[in-house]
């Protein structure tokens, strides 16, 4: 930005009287005592309009204002208060300062505590501590944590526009003109581009302890009592990894113990190690939350993977379903997914990534039916291949031949609706993602004697 | 999806689904299931069944409307599909006859003059089958009418009590249905 110096010369003035009054220092004979008020308050204004420059680092000629002020109100008679907004403007039009940037400053936020921290929308300035980073994954988004004081912590997010200096883990700084926000009721601030920066040598004292990760282990727990908003360590089995091309992924899967099993997912920013199937690891500092009413885990930069030597029992994580397939549902069969995230395409479009050109990819989406309950089940491409036999390439060329893919749903049902198979495979709501599908391929002929001797006996 | 549920096919022999004639249906709401409760207390708005499909007849008089018969140990079942059943009547037009049958659909009852209730079903589903599909299917059916008779005489739940209130189940015979149906996978042994 342009800086000004202040005129120290006497500019000739382009109109009005009380110029000419005020820099002689006395007033003429002809102006009133109510008119020597209004040039005092008159001056007054330019003073104020000129300091709130000042702060954005442009110094305006304490006369352009005055001239600028008189004009509208004595000859134009506009009212004072207009007559300041009409000036303001003015000026920031012409050293290109955008409005909104001039008039949130006018707020003048107050340092607060995080504490009192209390309204939605509220500007606050606040001397915190930067307790902790977290991912990010919006690419909007440039920073994202949690900030401390003696007070208590809250979650910020610094947006990339801000064009702020990276802030540290660790470190002080006194936050100007942040905005509060609310979600989920909670509070949290937002540092935008209205906001600035400072670093402070004394450190702020974050109430409740330390949040850094290296001086705080959250707590051992066991699966099944993880909730959502927590962060804690678990040790567990990798009971299945999933396929996954998300590149802000770097595994995702299954974790299991003796009290359940859990989603995983590890960021690629987390830039910790591989885990592989089977065996079991110790993951310290991990984030729990929900999602569709479902605890999972969430591993970042904060997080450490151990491994174990011992091989962790995992309760009942496989589930085994008997029955009849009664249904076979639409996005069943030759399906096209999103090479991004993989997500089945919903004509030709992604939810997440728009229209895109899709994979393709053989599923089921079966259901079983066991004549007291029923099993929803998605069974996989291999499964699926080795259970009809049916390749996807065939059943590529097969939609091709017939110009619709519908055709290899149709031939998936054909084969399999109304015979009996035994799936298993972990469950994840509603479904079981299979991994083992066997079709009953006779008939159990101990129990037809048993009952036929019951029968007999009766 | 809280409030949806899949209901479960029921696994009835023809010759109880014949019997049943109490249906019930919650009023206030138009869109609730209707049930068929069989004399074994089997509350039934999805069936599940593999037979042999032994006829077949177009009954429509301005489109296609099938009716198909499936048959088995104990019985017959007749499935109506129409234009809302595209599949399972695209099926019946083509199949030959006779075919072991998967049928999955809802049960439908009708009322006639003299007051009797008749049950049939419209499909979801036909898919031709092997005949051990049939044999399960008689076992699975087999075991668990079983088990719903031995509710009946217990009086375990408040299907079974309402089943045995309602049609003063004779389990006896229903037992005799079983054995001729488990019978019936011994021969050609």
């Amino acid at each position: 930005m342009v800086s000004f110096l202040r005129s120290n010369t006497f500019t000739p003035l382009s109109s009005g009287l009380y110029h000419v009054a005020l820099y002689f220092g006395t007033p003429l004979y002809t102006i009133k005592t109510t008119k020597r008020l209004e040039v005092e308050r008159m001056k007054q204004t330019a003073e104020s309009i000129r300091d709130r420059f000042l702060k954005l680092g442009i110094d305006v000629p304490l006369e352009d204002i005055e001239s600028r002020l008189d004009e509208l109100i004595t000859k134009f008679k506009v009212p004072s208060n207009e007559a300041q907004r009409s000036v303001t403007n003015y000026f920031l039009k012409k050293y290109s300062i955008p409005k909104n940037e001039f008039y949130v400053r006018q707020a003048e936020p107050q340092l607060t505590k995080i504490v009192n921290i209390s309204e939605d929308g509220q500007w606050a300035n606040l001397k915190a501590k930067v307790a902790q980073l977290w991912e990010n994954t919006h690419e909007s988004i440039s920073q994202v944590g949690l900030l401390g004081d003696e007070t208590g912590i809250i979650k910020f997010t610094e947006w990339k526009n801000a064009e702020l200096p990276k802030l540290e883990q660790g470190e002080s700084y006194l936050f100007k003109s942040v905005v509060v926000g609310e979600y989920n009721s909670r509070f949290q601030v937002q540092i935008n581009k209205n906001s600035s920066v400072e670093k402070l040598d004394e450190p702020i004292e974050v109430g409740g302890g330390d949040f850094t990760p290296t001086a705080r282990e959250a707590e051992l727990r066991n699966i099944a009592d993880l909730v959502g908003g927590q962060w804690a360590t678990v040790r567990g089995k990798v009971v299945q990894l999933w396929e996954n091309s998300h590149e802000s992924i770097e595994q995702a899967g299954l974790l299991g113990d003796q009290t359940g099993v859990i989603k995983f997912t590890n960021w690629a920013s987390s830039e910790l190690p591989d885990m592989e199937e089977g065996k079991s690891y110790m993951l310290k500092n991990v984030v729990v939350n929900e999602w569709d009413g479902k605890a999972q885990i969430q591993l970042n930069r904060s997080s450490s993977i151990e491994e174990l030597d011992e091989d962790i029992e995992v309760r009942t994580s496989t589930f085994t379903y008997f029955g009849a397939m009664v249904d076979i549902q639409t996005g069943s069969g030759l399906i096209k997914r999103c090479p991004e995230c993989k997500r089945a395409l919903a004509k030709g479009a992604c939810a997440e990534h728009g229209k895109v050109k899709g994979e393709y990819d053989l599923r089921i989406k079966a259901v079983l039916d066991s004549g007291s309950s029923t099993q929803d089940a998605l069974i996989n491409r291999e499964l699926t291949e080795e259970l009809t036999g049916l390749s996807l390439d065939t059943a590529i060329a097969m939609a091709a031949d017939a110009l619709d893919p519908g055709v290899v749903l149709d031939k998936l049902k054909h084969e399999l609706v109304g015979r009996y198979y035994t799936i298993s495979g972990h469950k994840l709501d509603r479904y079981i993602l299979v991994d083992s599908i066997t079709p009953r391929t006779s008939l159990d002929r101990e129990l037809l004697e048993e009952m036929l001797t019951e029968l007999e006996v009766e | 999806m809280t409030g949806f549920f899949r209901e479960v096919a029921r696994r009835v022999f023809a010759q109880e689904l014949k019997d049943s004639n109490l249906t019930s249906r919650d009023e206030s709401d138009q869109y609730a299931p209707q049930y068929v409760l069989t004399p074994t207390g089997a509350k039934v708005n999805r069936i599940f069944l593999v037979g042999t499909l032994i006829e077949k007849e177009d009954i429509g008089t301005d489109s296609e409307y099938w009716r198909g018969r499936v048959s088995d140990p104990t019985g017959s079942f007749l499935v109506y599909a129409g234009q809302y059943q595209p599949e399972a009547a695209q099926f019946l037009a083509d199949c030959e006859l006779p075919a072991f049958v998967a049928v999955v659909g809802k049960t439908s009852t009708y009322t006639t003059d003299d007051g009797n209730v008749l049950t049939s079903i419209r499909p979801e589903s036909i898919q031709q089958v092997d005949g051990l599909a049939r044999d399960l299917w008689v076992l699975d059916t087999s075991k668990q009418t079983l088990e719903r008779i031995r509710a009946v005489e217990a009086e375990e739940d408040p299907d079974s009590k309402l089943a045995k209130e309602h049609y003063s189940t004779d389990t006896d015979y229903y037992r005799a249905m079983i054995k001729k149906a488990l019978e019936s996978l011994k021969e050609g042994e």
